[in-house]
């Protein structure tokens, strides 16, 4: 970010303290267009393949080894639930603070639901990268 | 200052004619949240696989109920609704001309979807009323001939066969 701001009355300086704002809305409008349009395909994608190409019926754990044994499908696995948890994590936002507007009840469910949805991410994530089909404690 | 009734109760919110507006907004946000309950399980359920494959296989076996194919498709038209719904909101800020028929492009994401789901329902229903195969049966039956038995295909004691033994012909 420039610490530089254009000051009305002509030329730059540093910025007042009451004129430093945040681009934090900025770039969470921007990332939730980004992984919006990701999604789109990923997700759908995602569906489309377990649902209606391998059939559910089917899907097992030695099913999951096999896709998992192919290291690009991990990193797609990574990459479609850190896009889909932060995204929804990002919308959750949106709702705490269109319904719950008092300072301490909205600090403690963004603390709660923020908690779970972030421990689902990381166990999600954690999962992906450290399994490993050769190893007999993996036995997916 | 006057005040401002924010919260006027479910009544009137019910009562708000916001139309198409509202509607794909209610709904954008309803199967947003929809979507990110289902995330959270599914992304629990599906990470136990590295370390207890067998309670995994078990959730399976759980979803495996009817109940939750008809959840399923829900999902599925959340995901589909919400996707193209998104991409209306993506189109009108990048290109803000076409707010002029946001009305007609929000119905048009609501029909998109429903048509969409039509084809997809009948996949994903058709299996449980035995009116179609599941997807993906013949490649599942190669796929089970090709590998070694394991206990986890045990299904308790076969069926006593009823057919009668193969009658021989007497020789002349």
């Amino acid at each position: 970010m420039s610490s530089l701001v254009r000051d009305p009355r002509g030329g730059y300086g540093r910025p007042k303290k009451k004129d430093q704002r945040s681009n934090f809305e900025l770039y969470s409008w921007f990332f939730m267009r980004i992984s919006g349009l990701a999604l789109i395909f990923m997700a759908l994608y995602h569906l489309t393949w377990w649902n209606l190409i391998v059939g559910v019926e089917h899907l097992d754990s030695g099913l999951v080894r096999e896709r998992w044994t192919n290291p690009f499908w991990r990193l797609f696995n990574v990459g479609l639930v850190s896009f889909a948890m932060l995204h929804g994590l990002n919308g959750l936002r949106y709702s705490i603070e269109d319904y719950v507007r008092r300072p301490g009840p909205r600090v403690a469910t963004k603390a709660v639901l923020y908690a779970i949805v972030l421990a689902s991410l990381a166990w999600g994530i954690f999962a992906l990268l450290t399994f490993n089909p050769a190893v007999p404690g993996h036995r997916a | 200052m006057a005040t401002v009734h924010r919260v006027r109760g479910l009544w009137t919110a019910l009562r708000y004619r916001g139309r198409e507006g509202m509607w794909t907004w209610l709904l954008h946000r309803a199967t947003g949240l929809g979507i990110l309950l289902f995330l959270i399980i599914h992304v629990i359920d599906t990470a136990i696989v590295i370390y207890w494959p067998g309670l995994y296989d078990h959730a399976l076996n759980l979803y495996r109920n009817p109940v939750f194919r008809f959840a399923e498709l829900l999902i599925f038209f959340s995901v589909l609704f919400h996707a193209l719904n998104g991409l209306r909101i993506i189109v009108q800020d990048f290109w803000p001309g076409v707010m002029r028929h946001q009305r007609q492009l929000g119905l048009a994401a609501i029909g998109a979807a429903v048509i969409l789901i039509l084809p997809v329902a009948w996949i994903m229903l058709a299996p449980i009323f035995h009116l179609r195969d599941e997807p993906g049966t013949a490649r599942h039956r190669a796929r089970m001939q090709a590998r070694q038995p394991s206990i986890n295909d045990y299904r308790g004691p076969a069926a006593p066969t009823t057919t009668a033994p193969p009658v021989t012909e007497a020789a002349p």
